[in-house]
């Protein structure tokens, strides 16, 4: 029954035990004089979608690797799945799939003996893997490119070749190192799709990405990470509600406008002022405040919207993001 | 420790199986080239050198070339075939994203190395064979010596990958050290003549002792005696190479 459908959901065996799938204490990583992860905290709850968002260098991918054994950990106690993986990674790592930031694919092979070699790796039984592998393919759109090679693959087509090669093992915690990075629109979309559906299976996730709307449409919870350290967290919308509830309006670059913007923010807390590559903004508590104050200056804004968790963001890390920098 | 060899194997099932989709031009140049050494030294030079050590040049050279076969193939596997498979194509950290760790990665190397090692030698040793320039009854010596060899130099390559900086470094440790090694291990002409100081060096070379037992097993020519004297020191080098190689290699897949 399990071998007719290739990817159906673990039985609730495997949830037996506490709900925290990863439990992380004040954890500390360091490469040399670098300290890429200075004293993390924070649980992921079973079924949840978890994201860790930060700019570049901000010890995702850090800690990403240490959820999985990949790296030694230089400080503080992590559980996943209720094991160490300094010492258990083993027994962890049959229990997840990861979507790694590189795609990592193995080039000296095509695409479907690279996911039977993968999934000889997972210890999937020899006479599983084919279909196994054929119908994730299938899913993912690429079974007529089986036979293809790596470098034949369009970055959208790898990507989601990266997806199969995380999902062959029927994996709990499902780890997305930035999956979506740099692809289009319709192949973000599809993976998105796909993201839920693991979702919805029970499938726990961890997710680092630079989109703010990718973190605000699949995350139950995340944190945002600067420099190796936690500086905020809890659901998006709280965060927003938090950090800066309201709504904001958009204008063109203007150094007059930009001071008077300035000295009005200034002699008003309520009201937050500041720039971004896309020109000047400011930020009201709610609409009606935002409406009086362009009525009362006699602005003229390009754009406006309710404050996201872009603001937040960049509230709290003083960064801009950009998936490519 | 089962467990540990099953997930190595699994890496080295994924080497064979890249190996096999060229199986021909992959092993072409590797028997091609011990042979056509043999062919330009056996019987261009063996034309001017009369005998050595009381045989024709070419059936003096062909057991050595055999048993060099091995060290070429590990020097190039654990040296630029790991550094490639690492830094640039990055196939290991998928790989760790599964059940094997570095150390079952680490193992899994060792075993293709070893194993190639082993088939590598023993084709050649299947040509000479055919070609009638050496003897039979010692054959199993081949693959197993053939192991042994390139489990030690492709520990030296390991070595070696875990402190170059780029991958062109590996051409001065191919010139410094593994050339000289290759020139000096008594492939070429026996040790024995040669000034005591480089007598002692020679013994540090654990190829030098493999060529002796291939030496001995395909001339079937004291196998006994050889076996005893070069055998311990072969092992040893073995015992010491492999751990100390894994050990360095380590900070690659594992920070
Ligand atoms: N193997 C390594 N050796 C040395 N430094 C490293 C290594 N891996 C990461 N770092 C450093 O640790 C810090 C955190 O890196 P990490 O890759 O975790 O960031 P990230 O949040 O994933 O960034 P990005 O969004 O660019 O992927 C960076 O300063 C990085 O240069
Ligand atoms: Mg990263």
């Amino acid at each position: 029954m399990e071998a007719s459908t290739p990817t159906a959901p673990r039985p609730a065996a495997a949830a037996h035990g506490d709900e925290t799938i990863v439990r992380c204490r004040d954890v500390h990583k360091s490469f040399g004089a670098i300290q890429a992860v200075r004293g993390a905290s924070f649980d992921i709850n079973r079924g949840e979608c978890f994201g860790l968002l930060g700019p570049n260098g901000a010890g995702k991918s850090t800690i990403i690797s240490l959820i999985y054994g990949a790296a030694s950990r230089g400080g503080g106690d992590l559980t996943v799945f209720g094991l160490d993986p300094a010492t258990r990674s083993r027994r962890i790592k049959e229990r997840l799939g990861v979507v790694t930031q590189d795609n990592a694919l193995d080039e000296d092979m095509g695409v479907r003996s690279n996911m039977m070699m993968y999934a000889r790796c997972l210890g999937i039984p020899r006479r599983e893997r084919r279909a196994r592998v054929d119908a994730l393919l299938e899913e993912m759109a690429l079974l007529h490119r089986a036979d293809a090679t790596i470098k034949a693959l369009s970055g959208g087509m790898q990507r989601r070749l990266v997806f199969v090669r995380a999902l062959l093992g029927r994996p709990d915690l499902l780890i997305l190192d930035e999956p979506t990075t740099g692809l289009d629109p319709a192949v973000r979309l599809l993976l998105w799709e796909k993201v839920r559906e693991m979702k919805r299976r029970g499938v726990t996730l961890l997710l680092t990405t630079h989109y703010m709307d990718e973190a605000e449409r699949l995350c139950d919870r995340l944190v945002i990470m600067d420099q190796g350290a936690i500086r905020a967290g809890g659901s998006p919308r709280n965060l927003i509600r938090e950090h800066c509830p309201g709504m904001v309006a958009h204008f063109d670059p203007d150094p007059d406008l930009r001071r008077q913007l300035l000295d009005t923010a200034e002699a008003d807390a309520s009201l937050h002022f500041g720039e971004d590559s896309a020109g000047l903004y400011i930020r009201a508590p709610d609409l009606h405040c935002l409406d009086l104050l362009i009525r009362r200056l006699g602005l003229n804004p390009g754009m406006i919207r309710p404050a996201n968790l872009e603001d937040v963001f960049l509230a709290i890390t003083g960064k801009e993001l950009s998936a490519d920098a | 420790m089962l467990e540990t060899l099953r997930l190595s194997w699994r890496l080295t099932l994924r080497h064979w199986d890249v190996y096999r989709q060229n199986l021909l031009p992959n092993i072409a140049p590797t028997v091609s080239d011990p042979v056509f050494f043999l062919l330009a030294l056996g019987i261009g030079l063996g034309a001017y050198l009369h005998e050595m050590e009381g045989r024709t040049y070419l059936h003096f050279l062909a057991p050595g070339l055999a048993m060099a076969t091995a060290f070429w193939t590990a020097f190039f596997e654990s040296s630029y075939g790991f550094f490639i498979r690492h830094t640039y194509e990055g196939i290991y950290k998928a790989v760790l994203t599964t059940p094997i760790g570095p150390r079952e990665v680490i193992i899994g190397e060792f075993i293709w190395v070893a194993l190639k090692g082993a088939g590598m030698a023993s084709g050649v040793t299947l040509v000479l064979l055919v070609a009638g320039v050496i003897e039979w009854v010692w054959l199993p010596l081949v693959p197993v010596t053939g192991a042994l060899i390139a489990l030690t130099c492709g520990s030296i390559g390991f070595i070696a990958t875990a402190f170059v900086k780029n991958i062109n470094q590996f051409q001065t440790v191919y010139a410094l050290v593994i050339n000289p090694v290759f020139f000096f291990s008594g492939i070429f002409f026996p040790i024995g003549g040669t000034p005591a100081l480089i007598q002692v060096l020679v013994w540090c070379s654990p190829l030098y002792h493999g060529v002796r037992i291939g030496q001995a097993a395909l001339w079937n020519e004291a196998v006994p005696a050889t076996l005893l004297l070069h055998g311990p020191p072969l092992l040893a080098f073995t015992a010491i190479l492999v751990p100390l190689a894994g050990r360095l290699i380590r900070p690659k897949l594992y920070q």
